[in-house]
């Protein structure tokens, strides 16, 4: 617990606050002032705007220790405000809400608008207003509920605040608290309480649809039969991918195991199981498998089809196509650019780990998680070739 | 939707910050405006032990202004920037360009430098400082050291920052009177992070002209000399779409309508610059 002491709507308050309490939660939860809305408590709807230091900000995105010593406005502080008035009659009577949930987060940013709009332009207020999701009004009233006050305040002569009159730099809310100092000790690390999944992935592919998928090959320099027979170790090909590991008899057709992907700050450990089909005819493979990554709580499930070409030189061509599923909070970040590149990088790194084994130089030791998107510039990047890189999963940002 | 548990610092000098940015014995995360890790927090994709404020530190928000370059610290905001409250050597390309990132209230936190360590292909100041040629300034253990923007990001979420490096700053060149600019960024929804990246810088006077694909799903794709991605031509004239095409293509985007939405932006950028 640290203490927060900041200013609400012109009154001082100090309350006792987990570093990782969010503003919006401080001010409803320690001031009972539930005024101020959380939607999606990410940033994207706005329904958590409250004003910090005069200019708005997203409640939810904004931990109240980080804020200390600063000046909040809420939508219950606006009661006497005279542009507050002005916008309330403005929305009561151009029908500007429904159901009344993103009406407080409305009324801030409009606030903030009406200070700064040099005039009541509607395209430039929906632009101003694009932050501020409304699922029952259809925006109409609230973009003519704004242009009125505007357009009003304006013909009283009062000019447009360029900036809402701030002069501080960095980000709202910050600079007026004191130094704190970390505490000493360092927190104990969790240890994963891992419980084993069973090996065997329960459905069948038939009716199985993959959200993305993608095609990818590379070459190896080495003969088609040799890459056949590497591939039949499961445990040696686990160590050439980055992150990954089987448990167990790593030639059975089913396998348990662990894939750890750190990308940035985001690390994830998937704890799962995956069912290895080969055809010694076509040379071809499908790997299907399901995990689950316990500290987000998502989960994925994919598959892997593998086709081993025989290239004149002597050399390999691996072709991949890879499909899979992701859901929970991990999938909120998996935009399919994004995972585009993880795979890429993945691939690459496989792809000069299985080289390096079956020329003899690799150690043996198991590579480490995927971690640099250096990966994807080495040695191996120009042999990398996408192929039908059509990638029909969602590209929501 | 609420953050693991963990514990708050908030240094107030730089040397403070690299020490415990340093901690091998912890998870430990810097946070500037929370505008990015925020939501990262929340939905606990990360999970620090520690994080540490770097706002109380005042040299990360300086404004240093030399005759050919302003140093802005990384705390400076997006709205700081658009605003006008700090100096401006590009001829308004940056104040128009941090008036298109999201949307005002995550303007009002977020800053330059959270936005460039992030390293997100689709965000804003990773293409457009790239395009301007500017430096990222970091300090670290080691002391200080200098990285070209275009070089900055390795791969998606993925900085060249070292554990416990801090980046500072970025140092941003004077374009001259006469320079050209242009940006496009395109998404579907207002304020959203970008699909597709266009900009181009040309300054003659300089001797500069440089043109990014930026949103790229990786690293922005870079042409250091853009002159030759006019074919021959002068700068401004039709764009070379095969030489496009093989960079993108080499760039690892081969998806033939990725490559269309990218190139058109590129194409509204420079007709952007060139108009009247
Ligand atoms: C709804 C929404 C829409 C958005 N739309 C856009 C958009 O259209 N375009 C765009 O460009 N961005 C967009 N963003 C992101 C926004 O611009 C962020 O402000 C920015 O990416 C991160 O800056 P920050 O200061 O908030 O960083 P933080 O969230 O505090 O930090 C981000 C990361 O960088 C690290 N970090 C921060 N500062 C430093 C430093 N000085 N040195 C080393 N590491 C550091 C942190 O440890 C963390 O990993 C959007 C965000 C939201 C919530
Ligand atoms: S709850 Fe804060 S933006 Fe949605
Ligand atoms: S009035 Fe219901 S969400 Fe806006």
């Amino acid at each position: 617990m640290t203490t927060v002491s900041l200013t609400i709507n012109g009154r001082a308050v100090t309350a006792e606050a987990e570093p990782r309490m969010h503003l919006a939660d401080f001010i409803r939860e320690t001031q009972t002032l539930t005024g101020t809305h959380l939607g999606c408590e990410h940033g994207v709807c706005g329904a958590c705007t409250v004003l910090v230091d005069g200019v708005p900000v997203r409640s939810c995105i904004t931990y109240a220790v980080a804020c200390s010593g600063a000046s909040v406005t809420t939508v219950e502080g606006l009661d006497d405000d005279e542009i507050g008035k002005e916008l309330r009659a403005a929305f009561t009577r151009e029908h500007a809400l429904q159901c009344g949930y993103c009406t407080p987060g409305m009324l801030m940013s409009a606030r903030d608008l009406v200070v700064r709009a040099p005039d009541a332009d509607e395209h430039a207020i929906r632009v101003a207003m694009s932050g501020n999701l409304c699922r029952c009004t259809g925006y109409v009233g609230i973009v003519r509920a704004i242009q009125s006050v505007i357009a009003d305040r304006r013909a009283r002569g009062i000019a447009a605040v360029p900036g809402a009159g701030r002069t501080a730099l960095g980000p709202a809310g910050s600079g007026h608290g004191e130094a704190i100092a970390a505490r000493v000790a360092a927190p104990a690390v969790t240890a994963a309480v891992v419980s084993r999944e069973p090996a065997a992935v329960s459905e069948s592919l038939a009716d199985w649809q993959p959200q993305t998928r993608f095609a990818r090959s590379f070459v190896v320099n080495h003969a088609v039969d040799a890459v056949w027979d590497f591939f039949a170790d499961t445990g040696a090909v686990a160590v050439c991918l980055p992150g990954a590991s089987v448990s167990g008899d790593t030639s059975a057709r089913n396998v348990a195991g662990k894939m750890r992907i750190k990308v940035g700050p985001i690390t994830a450990e998937f704890h799962g199981a995956a069912e290895i089909d080969r055809d010694p005819l076509t040379k071809s493979g499908t790997i299907q498998g399901s995990g689950r990554d316990r500290r987000s709580s998502s989960a994925t499930r994919g598959v892997i089809r593998y086709r081993l070409l025989p290239q004149g030189d002597g050399a390999t061509e691996v072709e991949l196509d890879v499909g899979y599923r992701l859901t929970g909070p991990l999938a909120q970040f998996s935009r399919s650019d994004l995972v585009n590149d993880i795979a890429s990088r993945l691939i690459a790194a496989f792809a000069q780990n299985v080289e390096a084994r079956l020329s003899g130089t690799a150690a043996t030791a198991p590579a480490a998680e995927l971690n640099a998107g250096r990966l994807f510039f080495s040695v191996l990047a120009e042999r990398i070739k996408t192929r039908l890189s059509h990638l029909f999963g969602r590209r929501d940002g | 939707m609420k953050p693991v548990r963990f514990d708050y610092a908030r240094p107030a000098d730089l040397a403070a910050a690299v020490a415990l940015g340093g901690r091998g014995d912890a998870v430990v995360k810097f946070i500037a405006g929370g505008q990015s890790l925020g939501p990262m927090l929340n939905l606990r994709l990360v999970q620090p032990d520690l994080l540490v404020d770097i706002t109380a530190i005042a040299e990360l928000k300086r404004v240093d202004q030399t005759a050919d370059a302003l140093i802005l610290g990384s705390c400076i905001t997006h709205a700081d920037i658009e605003d006008g409250r700090v100096p401006d050597v590009t001829g308004g390309a940056m104040r128009a360009v941090a008036a298109g990132i999201a949307y005002r209230a995550v303007r009002n936190r977020g800053t330059v430098g959270g936005s460039l360590a992030h390293a997100d292909p689709s965000a804003d100041w990773i293409s457009a400082l790239s395009a301007l040629g500017a430096q990222a300034i970091v300090h670290g253990a080691r002391g200080e050291r200098r990285i070209a923007v275009e070089s900055l990001m390795t791969g998606v979420f993925e900085s060249g920052l070292e554990p416990g490096e801090l980046l500072t700053g970025v140092e941003i060149l004077r374009l001259s009177p006469s320079a050209r600019w242009g940006y496009y960024k395109h998404c579907r929804k207002t304020g959203e992070l970008a699909h597709a990246i266009g900009a181009y810088l040309d300054d003659p006077e300089r001797g500069v002209c440089r043109a990014v694909i930026g949103a790229t799903g990786t690293r922005p794709l870079v042409f250091g000399d853009a002159a030759a991605l006019f074919g021959g031509g002068a700068p401004g004239g039709a764009i070379d779409r095969g030489f496009a095409e093989r960079a993108m293509a080499a760039h690892g985007m081969a998806d033939a309508i990725e490559q269309q939405i990218h190139f058109a932006c590129l194409r509204r950028a420079v007709a952007q610059a060139h108009r009247a």
